[in-house]
């Protein structure tokens, strides 16, 4: 009885173990197949089963003005996207309710929701997120398949404001230009990811998890003041309009603090708007890149440095004859005239660029060039503004005498909008430049260059009497009866002002252009007391007229908003009654 | 083994009152077949294994149900965040300097031509407060963008008729019209017409 019992346990056990070792092998094959054929193939279908991997967008930091308000800020944007495969049965419907829902065109919905070959297509890119969500929400609901939405992050800009300041961003969020472009490290901030398993639409919780949190990007803040900017924008559009420019540029600045309240540019372009052809050329600062001659506006700063190196005074008698030949040169003045007697502040009162060029005959050509390169000529002002140009200040050894002449008047010599109003600024601020900045506090451009209020920096160009005196000439110039610019006055307020009208260069024959004129007028007000600097410059006008008659009744305007605005009472005083002309006794 | 030393170490010892001896032998005292009661430690067993596992089962599914929550709640997040995002949008679509002057505009409001100031310290008001003309001629609106040629074809010349005479009233006023248009609204013809006489 036991050999059979024995031989039935051993023989179970044996059936045992082979039956273990098939099972076993069959797993063991099963292992290589997975690891040792094709590993990555399946841990990546795994992946994809269960592991959702995302990226957390980082929030782009907004462009505010100097109180706050966002110029230009990011909104949680969402695309459309269909698949016309599932839409085209039912496109018409879908466009009708897109088209109505999202203000779309119908016939570009069309055409999008029954494109064949295809299973993608924008439907609407940039929609504020509860938009889009609620249209395609309401349409799958009610059992329209192939709308879906996608994360596109939309960049929102105050209608019309500083567009050529601030830049504008590409379809898929990048900058493009401007100081979207030039600040991108310090507004994009640092996307973070996220990695987790999933189960069923929700995290698995002790499954594998992986945060790296977003860095949001920092606000930058700029001394732009949104409001006074809008307002100069739309002075500054409908001179250009009414004077028929080719383009125009205006610049309010703080004159203690040298911070940027406005810089305007006409033409200029919808940045919230797609892009059209006719705005390539707009895109920039023109008040930063575009170079042009001053003019006339220069002669205050000749006869201000004349004044402070002591060579004049406001009452200097000069003798202007009707023109004035120099090399091979003839120097005119821009009216008739016989010889007429005017002193230095009839010079400037009356814009003569004869007795210009007769008082800065007291200066050498390095005087006077160390003069301009003091009050920022040839320099960039490195506000932090992409393309600016240095514009033009020749080096004094190269100067022939008619070379020193007309830059004493403002030809020869080039200039961007901004340079121009600092260096006018000066005169307004006592004497003192204060370098010119659009960004508050401090920031780092794209090359590398530190930029802001923090670090402007001031530096005296003349001294405080020669400022004055300067600044109570300057009031002749919107006097009604000697001056050239009546229509610059603001009531109640005393003015100090410079009209400028001068020659276009062709950059192709390096010649003047005939009847081409840049206008400008530029001045602060209350002049023995000032807090704001307007440069107003027209490009090119289609219609006669010089900067008086032309960029004044512009400044007037700009500058009388600006003082009600920041609620600056007039001084009350009485502006001196500097002569004009002189009599022989 | 035990037994036999015991033996001969009885050998050995002299016989003395072997009862005593007898009596004071030591022996060991049988063991008490006591067994504690199995139940209580099974039962404590079986409790803790079905507490353990019952407790983990609820804690994975109070913290699935968490999990659930979560997510609806960073759904709802999500959603309330950007309309949020959505309504400051707006808010600052209002507030836009553009927007809030086309309203007033349309209230009828103009901007002042000049302010006066109270000077509380002196006693006295600086400035000159005078009414504000019905238009200060700073257009707000942009000019309407150029029309494409195929809406804005040139104007047909009439060829010279009889009544020529009539015809070139007509063409006065409506030039006249034009300007105005141009002036007042920004009219995108009058702007033509203004570019064509430059």
């Amino acid at each position: 009885m036991s050999p059979p019992r024995g031989g039935s346990a051993l023989f179970r056990l044996r059936f045992g173990f082979v039956a273990i070792a098939i099972v076993l092998s069959i797993y063991g094959a099963r292992l290589v197949q997975l690891q040792g054929l094709d590993p990555k193939s399946y841990a990546a279908m795994a992946a994809a089963e269960g592991v959702v991997s995302i990226t957390l967008p980082a929030d782009r930091g907004a462009i505010l003005d100097r109180d706050g308000e966002p110029l230009a800020e990011s909104v949680d944007g969402l695309m459309i996207v269909a698949d016309p495969k599932l839409t085209t049965e039912h496109a018409p419907y879908l466009a009708k309710e897109l088209a109505n829902e999202l203000g779309l065109d119908y016939f570009t919905t069309l055409k999008a929701l029954s494109k064949p070959d295809t299973r993608f297509q924008y439907i609407a890119r940039r929609v504020p997120a509860t938009q889009a969500l609620n249209a395609v929400e309401r349409l799958t609901e009610a059992g329209y398949k192939g709308l879906a939405t996608e994360r596109d992050p939309l960049r929102d800009y105050t209608r019309d404001v500083a567009a050529n300041l601030l830049g504008y961003m590409g379809t898929d969020g990048e900058p493009l230009g401007g100081m979207e472009l030039t600040f991108d490290k310090i507004l994009a901030g640092k996307d973070g990811s996220a990695r987790y398993e999933v189960g069923g639409g929700n995290r698995i919780p002790l499954g594998d998890n992986q945060t790296v949190k977003p860095v949001d990007g920092k606000d930058l803040k700029l001394t732009i003041d949104l409001d006074l900017q809008w307002f100069v924008q739309r002075v500054l559009r409908q001179t250009v309009l009414n004077a028929r420019a080719e383009s125009g540029m205006a610049v309010v600045m703080d004159t203690r603090t040298g911070e940027v309240l406005a810089l305007a540019d006409d033409p200029t372009f919808d940045a919230n708007g797609p892009l059209r052809r006719e705005d390539k050329s707009n895109l920039g600062s023109r008040a930063m890149s575009d170079v042009y001659e001053p003019g006339s506006v220069e002669k205050v700063l000749t006869l201000a440095a004349l004044l402070d190196a002591g060579k004049v005074t406001p009452w200097t008698k000069i003798l202007v004859p009707p023109e004035l030949p120099r090399q091979d040169r003839v120097i005119h003045d821009h009216w008739d005239h016989g010889n007429e007697k005017l002193t230095l502040t009839g010079v400037l009162a009356k814009s003569s660029n004869i007795g210009t060029v007769l008082a800065a005959d007291q200066f050498e050509p390095a005087e006077l060039h160390g003069y301009l390169d003091k009050f920022g000529f040839g320099q960039r002002t490195k506000v932090g503004v992409r393309g600016e140009t240095a514009g033009m200040l020749s080096d004094p050894d190269t100067w022939s005498q008619i070379n020193q002449d007309t830059i004493a008047f403002g030809q020869g010599v080039s200039v961007n909008a901004l340079q121009m109003a600092a260096a006018i600024n000066t005169v307004a601020n006592g004497g003192v430049r204060v370098s010119p900045s659009l960004v508050r506090g401090s920031a780092v451009t794209d090359q590398g260059e530190q930029v802001g209020t923090d670090v402007a920096s001031p530096e005296r160009v003349l001294s405080e009497k020669a400022a004055r005196q300067t600044a109570q000439m300057m009031e002749k110039v919107v006097d009604p009866e000697d001056g050239t610019a009546p229509k610059a006055a603001v009531p109640d307020y005393r003015v100090a002002g410079k009209t400028g009208t001068a020659q276009r260069v062709n950059p192709e024959c390096g010649c003047y252009e005939q009847d081409a004129f840049d206008v400008s007028f530029a001045g602060f007000a209350p002049a023995d007391d000032p807090r704001f600097t307007v440069y107003v410059v027209l490009r090119k006008p289609g219609v006669a007229g010089g900067g008086g008659s032309l960029a004044g009744p512009a400044f007037s305007t700009i500058m009388q908003h600006a003082l009600r605005r920041y609620s600056v009472p007039p001084t009350g005083t009485k502006a001196p009654d500097l002569p004009v002309t002189w009599t022989r006794r | 083994m035990s037994e036999a030393r015991a033996v001969q170490f009885r050998n050995r010892v002299p016989r003395l009152a072997e009862a005593a001896v007898q009596r004071a032998r030591l022996s060991v005292v049988p063991r008490q077949q006591t067994r504690a009661a199995r139940v209580p430690f099974v039962t404590l067993v079986t409790l803790l294994l079905v507490g353990g596992v019952v407790g983990l089962l609820l804690f994975n599914t109070s913290m699935q149900q968490a999990s659930f929550a979560a997510t609806a709640l960073e759904g709802q997040a999500t959603n309330l965040s950007a309309r949020e995002q959505t309504l400051q949008l707006e808010l600052d679509r209002l507030r836009d300097p553009q927007a809030v002057a086309e309203k007033a505009r349309s209230l009828g409001m103009v901007e002042s031509a000049g302010t006066a100031f109270l000077m509380l310290g002196e006693d006295k008001v600086v400035g000159k407060a005078v009414p504000a003309p019905p238009d200060s001629g700073t257009r707000i609106q942009p000019p309407a963008p150029d029309k494409p040629a195929a809406l804005d074809p040139p104007p047909v010349k009439a060829p010279p008729a009889k009544n020529r005479q009539h015809q070139q009233n007509n063409q006065q006023q409506n030039q006249q019209g034009d300007g105005q248009q141009g002036n007042q609204q920004g009219n995108q013809q009058g702007n033509r017409q203004q570019r064509s006489g430059r």
